[in-house]
This record gives structure tokens, C-alpha cells and sequence, in this order.
């Protein structure tokens, strides 16, 4: 079908991309631009391992036809937040509290932490269960995770 | 190449242009708001259609009017959008919280309101509570601006009332007032769960007596419906234990089906229990959702 042209701001940077409208922003991601961070697990909206932010809240880009977002959409990928601040204090978090085993899950975990954390920067546990509630991990049982996100929030900056 | 990939797909900047499209036959497509469901239908298998018009964005149907009796919400709000809203909360509690269970924090960001009634399914979270509010879906088309109760939009499985020139504009929902809320969900977990039941009610009492009581169930039946004979039983009614447990009694007659999610027999005792638990919050001073 004909393609159509948008302008993005994916991780920071200005992109210019042409492709046909019901291309799956998740399709773009990895395969047009090579950020492969984002996975692909069950491929129907269930699992959370797709998780971008767009103009700053949690989608599953699986499911997300890409011509639905028009030119000027924020774009934010686990490639763009382990540049900021905030994602690397979510990704050390992770690390210490050994959060992470097979590891398919966790960019979409960190992508969901960040969106949490952004808004919420001292969230209740059960705010945390809910923030990552569609997010799957056939690992851990949660339990590390949560934790991770609990210290995560303890060494948020001040500013919000 | 991906399925979605082959469909054409027609961005119209407003409704009117929308509209347009949706008159003439030739010019007609499937209306897209997130994807939510229609994305998945298509990547398992379902046939896509070849046209497709997104509605997403499409600001005529993002408004949020509150007025002195009732809400009108947009159909292309999203459930994040609603769940956040404490306005909503305050005069549709039961609608706040089946948004706040749809999927999760993912998909409420990108399902909405009208995509949810549109494709009819009977699980979808929001139709109960839309169906105790007694409330209205506003069509649009070129020949202009209907209403239809909410009790008569969902006419089958997976139908709706809404002609194919028709585009739902959105919800006219009285507030709940005096009356109180509840809403709750069945499924094999808390988030990402499809429903096996779920019930929202609007009941609304007068020196422990109820005046008035709307309950309506999902997941249970070809559409999601109202449980008329257990509303009529108890309109005037003192909420007793035996009231309650001829309810519980009264709602088990509903007729759902076994599938995958769950069993005929199970879904006709938790209808019941769903009841009985609607209406013991009731007695409770706790503010109920």
C-alpha cells in the first residue's frame, strides 16, 4: 500500500521515515531503525516486552499501527532512557537486586518503571504492581522486580 | 510483510470528513480508533478488512462535557483517560473503575470508550457500566445526529446498533447522584485478564429501602445485558438477608455459555455472588466503586 511520511522525535533525535501506514511501530523500530531493545513476545498486546513510551505514556508498539501517530510524536525506547538519569538509576536498581534472569521482559519493565517513576517519583507498592501489571515475566515471580523499582524510586532526583 | 501492511488506511483530519468517507459505499472502511482490538483480531487470523478509516485523534470525539445532570463523554476518549479523571470518578464510579481493568496500563492508554462499545464483545469491561446509567450512544452520519438507549445498542453478538454510515460520537450518561456504584471483575487475574463475569451496578436508597437498582452483567450472554427481573425484584425492597439471597437466587438465571475463559456453571454462580456482593456493599457506609 502507499506509504505514508513522518516526522518523529525518537529518542531525542529528529527522524524522517516513510512506510506504509499499518506498519507496526514496533516493526519500524527494530527492523527500519535497528533498535532492537524493544522485543517482541506474544505479539498481541498481552506481554508488555514491546513497551515504548509515546509522548510520554506506556503502548504496546505490537499492536500500534504507526501511520495512526502523526508528525511531531515523542518517541522514547529502552535505547533512549539508558541514556537518561533516571533509567540508569531503574537499570542499577535492577542489577542489584537481581531482578533480572532470562532478561526478555526487563526493557519493557525499565520502559514501564520510567513511565512510573517520571510521574510518580515515590510510588506505593501497589502503584508499582499496577504500573507494571501489563508486563509478563515468566522468571522471577515479580517479587525482585518490585523491590527493584522500590529502590529505584529511593535515589530519584529531588526535581521532578 | 505484515498483514496491516497490505490495508489502506485513510487519515480524515475531522469527523465531517470522516463522515463523508462513511456515506458513499465505495469510499467506506473499517473505523480504527487504538487498535486494541482490532490490531490483535487481525494479526491471529481474523481477515482484515481492505479500507480503513482511523478515527484516532480525531478531536470531535475527545471532548469531555460535564453538566448539571449528565456527563457526555467522546467515544474516542481512552480508558487511561477516564480512569484518571476525577471528575469522572466522582459521577461514574463504576465506569472509572471497569476502565482502570481494562488490560492494563498499556492498553488503557490507547483502547477508548466507543472502540470498547463498538466491537461488542460480550466481555468487553466497559458496557456494564455504561448500561446501568441508562444512559444513550449518540450516532452521527451525513443524515445527522441520532440517540440510542444503551439498552438497545448491543443487538447481538458482536452487533451494535450504529448503521454502517454511522460513527459513534459519543455517550450521554446521567450522573449517578444520590445512587451508589460498584463495579467488579472476574478474571484469572487482576490484570490482562479477559472476563469470565463482571457486574456494574447503580442502586440508589432511601432509608434502607432501594428505590432504585440497575445491575447489569457482562461475559454472560450474546450481548452484555441488564438483570431486569432481579432490578424489579428489587425495587422497594429492604435490604435483608432473605432479599439478598432471593437476588443471589434471581440473577443465576442468566444463560451463558462455556468457552475457554470459563464454565456455564461457574459464570451463573458468580453472576449470583456478584449480586450478593453489590448488594451487601450497599449496607456498608464505606464509599462504594
Amino acid at each position: 500500500m502507499s506509504n505514508v511520511q513522518r516526522t518523529w522525535t525518537i529518542n531525542g533525535k529528529q527522524t524522517k521515515l516513510r512506510f506504509p501506514p499499518g506498519r507496526r511501530l514496533l516493526d519500524i523500530l527494530r527492523d527500519d531503525l535497528g533498535l532492537t531493545g524493544s522485543k517482541e513476545s506474544c505479539g498481541e498486546g498481552e506481554c508488555g516486552a514491546c513497551t515504548v513510551l509515546v509522548n510520554k505514556e506506556p503502548v504496546v508498539s505490537c499492536i500500534l499501527p504507526a501511520g495512526q501517530l502523526v508528525n511531531g510524536t515523542d518517541i522514547l525506547t529502552i535505547e533512549g532512557i539508558e541514556k537518561k538519569r533516571i533509567g540508569r538509576v531503574i537499570q542499577q536498581a535492577f542489577l542489584e537486586c537481581g531482578a533480572v534472569q532470562c532478561g526478555f521482559c526487563i526493557p519493557g519493565m525499565v520502559v514501564a518503571a520510567y513511565a512510573l517513576l517520571i510521574k510518580n517519583p515515590k510510588p506505593s507498592v501497589r502503584a508499582i504492581r499496577e504500573a507494571l501489571a501489563g508486563n509478563l515475566c515468566r522468571c522471577t515471580g515479580y517479587t525482585k522486580i518490585i523491590q527493584a523499582v522500590k529502590l529505584a524510586a529511593t535515589r530519584m532526583p529531588q526535581r521532578k | 510483510m505484515k498483514i496491516t501492511e497490505k490495508m489502506k488506511f485513510e487519515f480524515p483530519p475531522t469527523l465531517a470528513v470522516a463522515l463523508r468517507m462513511q456515506a458513499n459505499q465505495k469510499t467506506r472502511g473499517k473505523l480504527l480508533a487504538g487498535g486494541t482490538d482490532l490490531m490483535v483480531q487481525w494479526a491471529s487470523g481474523v481477515t482484515p478488512p481492505n479500507r480503513i478509516i482511523s478515527i484516532w485523534g480525531l478531536p470531535e470525539l475527545n471532548l469531555i462535557e460535564i453538566s448539571r445532570s449528565e456527563v457526555l463523554i467522546g467515544a474516542g476518549v481512552t480508558h487511561a483517560r477516564m480512569a484518571r479523571s476525577p471528575e469522572l470518578k466522582r459521577h461514574l464510579p463504576a465506569l472509572t473503575a471497569a476502565a482502570a481493568t481494562v488490560g492494563a496500563t498499556q492498553i488503557q492508554t490507547r483502547g477508548t470508550l466507543g472502540g470498547n462499545a463498538a466491537n461488542a464483545s460480550p466481555a468487553g469491561d466497559t458496557a456494564p457500566a455504561l448500561l446501568v446509567t441508562g444512559g444513550w450512544a449518540v450516532l452521527a452520519s451525513l443524515a445527522g445526529v441520532r440517540e440510542v438507549p444503551l439498552t438497545e445498542f448491543w443487538t447481538g453478538y458482536r452487533q451494535i446498533a450504529a448503521r454502517p454510515d454511522e460513527i459513534i460520537l459519543a455517550f450521554r450518561l446521567p450522573k449517578k447522584n444520590k445512587a451508589r456504584e460498584r463495579f467488579r471483575k472476574i478474571g484469572a487475574r487482576q490484570a490482562q485478564a479477559i472476563s469470565k463475569v463482571m457486574c456494574a451496578s447503580r442502586m440508589l436508597m432511601d432509608d434502607g429501602r432501594i428505590v432504585s437498582a440497575a445491575i447489569a452483567v457482562g461475559s454472560v450472554a450474546p450481548t452484555p445485558i441488564r438483570l431486569s427481573a432481579v432490578e424489579e425484584y428489587l425495587a422497594g425492597k429492604k435490604l435483608t438477608n432473605p432479599v439478598i439471597a432471593k437476588a443471589e437466587a434471581l440473577a443465576r438465571a442468566v444463560e451463558p455459555i462455556s468457552d475457554i475463559r470459563s464454565t456455564a456453571d461457574y459464570r451463573r454462580w458468580a453472576t449470583g455472588r456478584l449480586v450478593r456482593d453489590a448488594l451487601e456493599a450497599l449496607k456498608t457506609k464505606s464509599r462504594s466503586t
